[in-house]
């Protein structure tokens, strides 16, 4: 149950108070950057503020932290390698042809490519990141309904929201009773339990739809399904403090997309 | 109290291909008062209950608001809804929004109330339950008590006239639950009439005015709490037990003591009775000790930590949220945290001083209940008002 795992550290962050729109302007300018980016240098700078930022601002356990960095960095290592061995170029530096149709080779152009991507992941990630642990979906709702989402979608990403956590508990409930009566014990039975889990959950899903309708009928339900709360407002130091990492990074993007970790090659 | 304002006349009701749930009951519930529907389970009291607001229609027999047949029209029962809020069993079948301010905002938003409007309801709403700072936080990760908290500040924050309450205190531990009826007490006070239903007799004893006593869709008995509860026979038809304290008094009055007309509601009602039995005035010191009130609201409440150091060994209770949260921010620690009232005036009775942490209205009502005894009782129990109280 790990969305709820990333949802709870994401309620309890030390940036909760912060505007909303102002984080989501940070990450989401973050994340153009590294995309714009022709070099690897501002994806890196990106990735070490905002990392900085998830780890002292908004006091994420840097454990966690680095759990969650781990999966798109080993995916963005199996690609650099290939990357480095296969994208080719001239002047290679090191090169190896162990089957008639397969060369292998490491050149000056290759290495730049693969540090290049390897950065943008990085960069990528981490503003990823910091919008996921400091922003809660609770208050993404708010700044979607004011950025003109419809509300019908707005309504149904809610009453999911909300369903979700009621079902995670359900399923969990009836897991823990198959599991204690032995219902996972043999194959077979891994089979029989899995299938009335799903009948069991799926009945639960029924029953919280209609308690959802009991529930608004009974609170003079007329249309209105979303109420919005309000944002945290925008304060002069937080506002600064990302407006300073935007312009930076900009520059950063633009002085330094001609930087190349080894010289040579195209 | 005056005035009926829910009234049903032989109510029947059977669920599609079952029994019969509702055989034919009436009742009725006053402006202002706390009624206690007392029954097993299975005995119709939800589904009784859900025809205060019109989620069910009975079969036959009518159902009346304020003296007024309930109309079922998609219009009308909104009107009642608003009129007659209802707190479900389970909070998470009541609470529809991912956050609680969304929660408690859905009924003022759908009356149409204009956004500061729900604003200001919301925060009356959220005080009133004691769960101010919660406004952002979501739903899903709350605690039991406080999910209750969360859907009665929802149907509060519609205004009603009367809330009904489906088991307020199933699966809540006990210190939840006595939050929640104090709560209850506090809402009443502030002139909502309230009616709850409930398996458990020992709780509807002393809190309710009037106490209905149901079993299998019928009323057996109908009446103040000592009546409605008297007669044993009725009490095992319904598959419950007596009060311990009516039942102590039964077997008091089987051996020949003399009991007061009036049944004791609590330990202190029973003490006295005792003391009168026993022909002993006041089984206390010379001089009963001082109750001090604080209000926790007011920074002079501050105060409550000096009046500790100059009576030391005295007790300190909290009523309410508020107080309770207010006397772990001064680290206070609390001896009593329910029957709070009460307990004061035992420990009073004993010599002792004690103080009370309380906020809004409830300082009046210590006052009220304190002097109340004292009437009573003929024992003058000093109450002095500190920190604003």
């Amino acid at each position: 149950m790990f969305e709820e795992f990333l949802e709870e550290i994401a309620q309890e962050n030390a940036l909760r108070e912060v505007n909303t729109s102002l984080k989501l302007a940070a990450g989401l300018g973050a994340l153009l950057l590294s995309l714009l980016s022709i070099g690897y240098v501002a994806p890196l700078f990106i990735a070490v503020v905002l990392s900085g930022a998830i780890l002292l601002l908004a006091r994420i356990d840097p454990y966690t932290y680095a759990e969650l960095f781990a999966t798109p960095l080993s995916f963005a290592g199996l690609s650099v390698v290939a990357i480095l061995l296969l994208s080719g170029g001239t002047g290679a530096l090191w090169s190896w042809q162990p089957l008639p149709w397969l060369a292998l080779s490491v050149t000056p152009g290759s290495i730049n490519q693969g540090v290049y991507a390897f950065c943008r992941v990085l960069g990528g990630t981490s503003a990823l990141l910091f919008i996921a642990l400091t922003t809660p979906m609770t208050d993404l709702f708010v700044v979607m309904r004011r950025c003109r989402v419809p509300v019908v979608l707005v309504e149904l990403m809610t009453i999911v929201y909300r369903t979700i956590f009621i079902l995670l508990d359900h399923l969990a409930r009836c897991y823990h009773a198959q599991v204690m009566r032995l219902g996972y014990s043999t194959r077979q039975e891994t089979l029989r339990s899995l299938s009335t889990l799903c009948g069991a959950v799926f009945i639960a899903s029924w029953n919280a739809g209609e308690d959802l309708v009991r529930a608004r009928d009974l609170r003079c339900y007329d249309g209105k399904l979303v109420v919005l709360g309000e944002n945290s407002p925008v304060e002069l130091r937080p506002a600064l403090a990302v407006a300073g990492f935007l312009v930076a990074a900009a520059c950063v993007t633009v002085l330094t997309g001609d930087v190349a970790i080894v010289r040579g090659g195209p | 109290m005056s005035g009926v304002i829910l009234e049903g006349r032989d109510l029947r009701y059977r669920y599609p291909r079952g029994d019969e749930v509702l055989r034919g009951a009436s009742f009725h519930v006053r402006r202002g008062e706390k009624v206690a529907i007392v029954g097993p389970n299975g005995a119709g009291k939800s589904t009784l209950l859900m025809m205060f607001n019109g989620m069910l229609r009975p079969d036959s027999g009518t159902m009346l608001y304020d003296g007024r047949p309930i109309a079922y029209g998609a219009g009308s029962l909104r009107t009642l809804r608003k009129s007659v809020g209802f707190v479900l069993q389970n909070p998470d079948q009541q609470i529809v929004a991912p956050t609680v301010y969304q929660d408690v905002g859905f009924g003022p938003t759908n009356l149409g109330l204009p956004a500061d409007g729900v604003k200001r309801a919301v925060r009356g709403a959220l005080r009133a339950v004691g769960l101010e700072e919660f406004e952002r936080r979501p739903t899903h990760r709350l605690s039991g008590g406080e999910k209750k908290k969360v859907a009665i500040a929802g149907v509060l924050a519609m205004e009603p006239e009367v809330l009904v309450f489906d088991e307020p205190t199933a699966s809540l531990d006990p210190a939840a639950s006595a939050e929640i009826m104090e709560l209850l007490d506090e809402l009443n006070d502030r002139g909502k009439t309230i009616v709850i239903s409930t398996h458990d007799i020992e709780l509807a004893y002393p809190w309710a005015h009037r106490a209905v006593l149901m079993v299998n869709g019928t009323i057996l008995q109908e009446g103040v709490p000592e009546v409605a509860f008297g007669d044993p026979a009725l009490v095992r038809e319904a598959c419950l037990s007596t009060p311990i304290l009516l039942d102590l008094c039964h077997e008091l009055e089987e051996r020949g003591f003399p009991l007061p007309a009036r049944r004791p509601l609590s330990v202190l009602d029973m003490l006295h009775t005792i003391e009168l039995i026993a022909d002993r005035r006041h089984c206390c010191r010379e001089r009963p000790g001082t109750i001090a009130i604080f209000d926790a609201d007011l920074p002079e409440a501050g105060s409550l930590a000096e009046w500790l150091t100059s009576h030391p060994g005295a007790s300190v209770g909290a009523m309410g949220t508020r107080a309770k949260e207010r006397a772990a921010d001064d680290r206070v620690p609390l001896h009593y945290t329910y029957g709070v009232v009460d307990k004061c005036i035992l420990r009073a009775l004993l010599g002792e001083d004690t103080a009370i942490l309380t906020t809004g209205g409830m300082v009046r009502r210590v006052f009220e209940r304190v002097e109340e005894y004292s009437r009573q009782s003929g024992v003058e129990i000093p109450v002095i008002g500190t920190g604003g109280a």
